[in-house]
């Protein structure tokens, strides 16, 4: 048991505030520091990479992938869900989108159904 | 037939006497009224009706007159021990560690500072609560409601001031229900319809490395650093690496399903049951009460503040409202900072952006607590 340090509260904020501001910065550091080393973390490509030569096979090498997402399969399976809501919608063009709306949408989803 | 009335009558009489309607007072049918009050903001209102009514039902239970729930060891008295020796709090932050992502905090690191600055609120709270007549330890019990974080508010209380238990808690889990309630105005009063337009970057991908790496690393310093935390902050994060290990799964599933489920219904029977009149029924309830609000509105108030610091540092990448997040009430503070964008920016999705401030503020309420009692624990 011992006394406090001090009751002036003015000071125990600044102290506190000081810490908790402190060990939340260590943390952040920390947190580049471990992505820094992360030996797992996928590489950077290289910004010249198109303009070298062995790119010019790069292509080629993705080829044997193509099958595994056939963008056929995909426009077939995305005009089926849009028949069976029925009605008279009208399909004029099946693109990948750019805003990460849909998944950002599934996400506040997911989120909002999580209880603690 | 005179014996059989004199034995009925004494026996009566007996009975009588050890009923609890021969002790009960007016206070004891108050605090009922008071437990029945919960249930039903809990039940009807549902008002975090998963902690409130076992804290409404504990509270109903300790008014009852000659239980001996305090005499004689029991099962209350067991659940009584669980939060009288910090058991319950330590196992519902293992679970939350379990149920929460701390990808989009390791995601964008910057945004922890939110968590700090919202932690400002338990400090106005706190010097409040002095002004009121509180002595130092019990303002810093009750600035800590302001953390909006319910085990570490009762893991503080018990150190310090454990007379205070039941009016903290229910103060505490109560605002924690009404963020989507308070915060609100408070973001509306402190950005503008183009503070809240701004999009923010989709967060980068965090790997499995820095997942598990982080719990570990930031347990070995925040526990060495505060070893008064360590409990809280080793348990949250042994969570949190039974999520992310991915070889633990049925230990992840148990620590954020069965156990904090049993811990939570233990805890907050064992809050309720802290509810006596003798200990509830003062001033010094509705001043935690008020109080409470403030560190809460303060909370949001800093965040915000340094949100919009924040936004100027960065060049208007960050969006201010995450800040409010800062205060801890994971994931619902959070929720509430996407809420008010959306009302504003339908198609602006900042959720995960302020989950990151959101779970560094369960960091910063730990460290907060943790300091106080390393300076005020007398």
């Amino acid at each position: 048991m011992h006394q406090p340090a001090t009751t002036n509260p003015l000071i125990i904020m600044c102290i506190n505030m000081t810490i908790v501001f402190a060990v939340l910065i260590g943390l952040s550091f920390m947190i580049k520091f471990i992505h820094m080393i992360d030996p797992t973390k996928p590489k950077e490509k290289p910004a010249e990479a198109p303009k070298a030569a062995p790119a010019a096979a790069a292509p080629a090498a993705a080829a044997p992938a193509a099958p595994a997402v056939d963008p056929n399969l995909n426009i077939a399976v995305i005009a089926a869900a849009v028949a069976a809501y029925g009605g008279d919608a009208k399909i004029v063009a099946i693109r990948p989108i750019e805003s990460a709306g849909w998944k950002s949408v599934g996400r506040v989803n997911g989120v909002q159904n999580t209880v603690f | 037939m005179g014996e059989f009335g004199t034995a009925f009558s004494v026996s009566l009489q007996s009975v009588w006497n050890d009923s609890g309607f021969s002790s009960l007072t007016v206070d004891n049918v108050i605090m009922m009224i008071v437990g029945c009050l919960l249930l039903y903001m809990a039940f009807v209102k549902e008002y975090e009706p998963l902690l409130l009514s076992p804290i409404a039902f504990g509270c109903i239970l300790a008014n009852f007159p000659k239980t001996g729930f305090n005499d004689e060891m029991n099962v209350m008295m067991a659940i009584g021990f669980g939060i009288k020796y910090e058991i319950f709090p330590p196992i519902i932050f293992m679970g939350v560690g379990a149920m929460t992502d701390f990808g989009p905090m390791i995601a964008d690191p910057d945004t922890m500072l939110l968590g700090a600055a919202a932690q400002f609120g338990v400090f106005i709270a706190l010097a409040g609560a002095m002004l009121l007549g509180f002595n130092v330890q019990e303002a810093a019990c009750i600035g800590i409601i302001g953390g909006a974080d319910g085990p570490t508010s009762i893991y503080l209380t018990v150190k310090m001031a454990p007379h205070l238990l039941g009016a903290i808690a229910v103060a505490a889990y109560s605002y924690m229900s009404l963020v989507p309630l308070i915060q609100p105005p408070v973001m509306m009063l402190m950005t503008t319809k183009e503070d809240r337009a701004i999009k923010m970057p989709q967060l980068r991908p965090v790997t499995k490395f820095e997942r598990i790496v982080f719990p570990v690393v930031s347990t070995i310093v925040i526990s060495l650093l505060l070893p008064p935390v360590a409990s809280l902050i080793g348990m949250l994060m042994l969570g949190n690496l039974f999520r992310e290990s991915g070889v633990t799964d049925r230990l992840s599933d148990t620590a954020q399903n069965a156990l904090i489920n049993i811990v939570t219904i233990f805890l907050a029977t064992g809050t309720g049951l802290t509810m006596d009149a003798e200990s509830f029924l003062k001033a010094e309830t509705i001043k935690i009460i008020c109080l409470g609000l403030v560190a809460f509105i303060g909370g949001t108030a800093a965040g915000l503040l340094f949100g919009q610091i924040m936004k100027v540092a960065t060049g208007g990448r960050v969006n201010p409202l995450i800040g409010s997040a800062g205060v801890s009430a994971v994931p619902m503070a959070a929720r509430v900072s996407q809420m008010v964008v959306q009302k504003s920016c339908p198609g602006n999705f900042l959720l995960m952006n302020a989950m990151g401030p959101n779970v560094a503020g369960v960091i910063g309420t730990a460290v907060a607590a943790g300091t106080a009692l390393a300076m005020l624990q007398g």
